[in-house]
């Protein structure tokens, strides 16, 4: 693909999170998503230029801020739109919600609402690739966060030690809920992750998506031939709050400044007229996929007990 | 033909390795020379990728068996005392119980958790645990605890070959080296179920893992002296036959559960619950529960004694429960457990 077209398709690919994301934001008020939300909004380069190096068959653990990365892999809208409204046409029956996603038809596995504890299923779902002589490899995707888990540290040792096709993939924003990383962090990263001999690699321009896409590339080539562990962490920046539809400034933990920066250099923002060029197309598949959500029934009895 | 409690774990994680293709055994020490008291022992050498040496790390252990599971793999986990399973607990009750509900039915995590009790010889607070009420307590598990190698071997394999979900198997140790003659009581399901394992007219005990075998003892000495015990092993701790309780209790009229754990809301406390809410007026006496006494457990002989029930304590308090005149039966002799089992000889 030339790189105009390239560029094109993930700035359309992007745009069309932001918009679902933004239509939450309009639906929120309405009650007709009873649930928490934790929005993407700033983040969705990360997502969709990861994910278009991905093949269908290879598999990413998402966790609770998850709507980006659903999208980006290929997870269905109506079914999304009916899930967060707790419908029973919903992904997972209304049971999952905005914290739950999970598709695995496009490898999109469950999603966690506790930080760090999907790494280790991407761990042994590579761990048995690599028994069975697959030829996929799997993403697992946290925050910066979870690089304080000891279940993050211990992923490394044994992803290493066992050798299995893993991408380790920190959306470093550098915020867990409101505390920053130098409240939370005492070792430096790239060391920590090299004294595992996994190789580590950083993107600095994470609301670039063409950038993301040909330098995680790099990163996702290296685990495909390699078959062992790489780590790559991309920094990027989280407009809203922690969770909920609004932004949190006035909160006084972070500066508006340094959000502004990054708006600068958006894209979604700053190519005003690719963004209209798109705008009609993208609304009307939300309008559709918001229709289905609404027009769907309600989860019965059954629903309540069934899966267990 | 008789057969030890070690020889049947042994003979499921054989048969679970050479007929299910998909096992995979990982846990700490399932390739070292002890081979998890001899239950997996040598299989590394003859399946050499599916029996995996693991770091001390649990939790990501754990979650490693759900990804394995997501995957096509059946895990097994485990863990030689059940109280490191406690470092599984966020995978546990978090991920593997709820990931088939949560994701409305998308996944399934097909697993087993074994977890070894390790009561006695002075195992102290951490290495003695039953911590059984703990995870039936989480919709999404199936806790099961087998007394003996029929029910080992029954409820391994239907967990391995035909089970969709995460099973925790409690196993204990001071049953590993007995030996069990082949008898004919059946359990009513492997997982979903219990076992009637001796019929009778004047009480229902109703116990668990190793208390079924001293519950046992006790029926027998009751019964020469003209006390007819009914016995029910329960077996499946999170689903339990109901029908069998209810059946036994309003027969008899009398309830004493036994657990190997503390009374206060776990089996206990569940086996009431299950009998109130049944009907309350088929108890002619208060029930009665016994297990550990409520305090961590302590290293000191002396003070284990006093912490467990055994056999000497059962009788006496059956024979309070169902009053005839009491004073006319001799107790059996206090003698320790650990001694009567006297097989085990630790350290471990």
């Amino acid at each position: 693909m030339e790189s105009l077209e390239i560029y094109k398709d993930l700035f359309y690919q992007s745009l069309r999170i932001r918009l679902v994301e933004e239509k939450i934001i309009e639906l929120y008020p309405s009650d007709l998503i009873q649930s928490p939300v934790h929005l993407s909004i700033g983040q969705e380069a990360v997502a969709v230029g990861v994910c278009a190096n991905l093949n269908l068959d290879d598999w990413v653990f998402i966790n609770y801020r998850g709507h980006a990365f659903y999208l980006a892999k290929g997870g269905p809208l109506p079914e999304f739109f009916a899930e967060l409204m707790g419908k029973k046409n919903g992904q997972s029956k209304g049971k999952a919600g905005s914290m739950h996603l999970a598709s695995p038809k496009q490898g999109i596995m469950g999603a966690s609402a506790v930080v760090s504890s999907t790494i280790s299923h991407a761990v042994g779902a590579a761990l048995i690739s690599k028994i069975k002589r697959e030829n996929r490899i799997f993403v697992t995707n946290f925050g910066d966060g979870a690089l304080e888990q000891g279940a993050f540290h211990e992923c490394l040792n044994f992803a290493s030690l066992h050798k299995v096709p893993i991408l380790f993939l920190c959306e470093d924003n550098n915020l867990a809920v409101h505390s920053h990383k130098k409240e939370r962090q005492s070792f430096t990263l790239e060391k920590l992750v090299g004294s595992y001999g996994i190789p580590f690699h950083e993107i600095e321009e994470g609301y670039d998506f063409v950038k993301v896409q040909k330098l995680s590339k790099i990163s996702i080539d290296e685990v495909r031939n390699t078959k062992k562990p790489v780590f790559l962490k991309i920094k990027t920046s989280r407009y809203k709050e922690h969770v909920g539809p609004g932004e949190d400034f006035s909160a006084g933990y972070r500066d508006k400044n340094d959000i502004n920066k990054w708006k600068k250099l958006d894209p979604l923002l700053q190519d005003k007229k690719l963004y209209e060029s798109f705008l009609g197309k993208i609304n009307n598949e939300i309008e559709n996929a918001v229709k289905f959500g609404l027009e769907s029934p309600l989860p019965d009895r059954e629903d309540l007990l069934s899966d267990v | 033909m008789s057969k030890t409690y070690k020889a049947a774990l042994l003979e499921a994680m054989q048969e679970a390795m050479d007929n299910n293709p998909r096992s995979l055994i990982i846990g700490q020490g399932v390739t070292d020379f002890k081979g998890i008291f001899d239950t997996v022992k040598g299989f590394v050498d003859r399946y050499p990728d599916r029996v995996i040496e693991t770091p001390l790390s649990e939790d990501s252990i754990a979650g490693i068996c759900i990804g394995a599971a997501l995957n096509g793999a059946y895990p097994i986990n485990t863990h030689i005392r059940a109280d490191f399973g406690l470092l599984i607990f966020n995978q546990l009750i978090n991920l593997a119980a709820k990931y088939k509900y949560m994701f409305g039915g998308l996944f399934e995590i097909p697993c087993m958790y074994r977890m070894v009790i390790g009561r006695s010889w002075g195992q102290g607070a951490q290495h003695s645990q039953s911590l059984q009420s703990l995870m039936a307590h989480i919709p999404g598990l199936v806790v099961v605890m087998p007394a003996d190698p029929k029910s080992i071997i029954e409820s391994y394999r239907y967990s391995i070959q035909k089970y969709k979900g995460p099973v925790v198997m409690l196993e204990h140790r001071l049953l590993y080296e007995l030996n069990f003659e082949n008898d004919e009581t059946k359990l009513s399901h492997p997982i979903f179920g219990s076992k009637l394992e001796i019929e009778g007219t004047d009480i229902t005990i109703i116990a668990t893992s190793v208390m079924v075998l001293e519950a046992k003892r006790a029926a027998n000495h009751l019964k020469k002296n003209g006390i007819s015990v009914e016995l029910i092993n329960l077996h499946s701790i999170s689903h339990p036959d109901k029908k069998i309780i209810c059946k036994s209790v309003e027969k008899t009229g009398k309830m004493l559960v036994i657990d190997t754990s503390w009374p206060a809301y776990g089996v206990c406390a569940e086996m009431n619950r299950i009998i109130n809410e049944y009907k309350p007026s088929i108890l002619k006496v208060p029930s009665n529960s016994m297990g550990m006494v409520s305090t961590p457990c302590p290293t000191a002989k002396a003070l284990e004694e006093m912490y467990y029930p055994d056999v000497h304590d059962i009788c006496k308090e059956v024979i309070k429960m169902v009053k005839k005149d009491g004073s006319e039966i001799n107790l059996p002799k206090k003698i320790s457990m650990t001694d009567f089992y006297k097989h085990f000889k630790g350290p471990f």
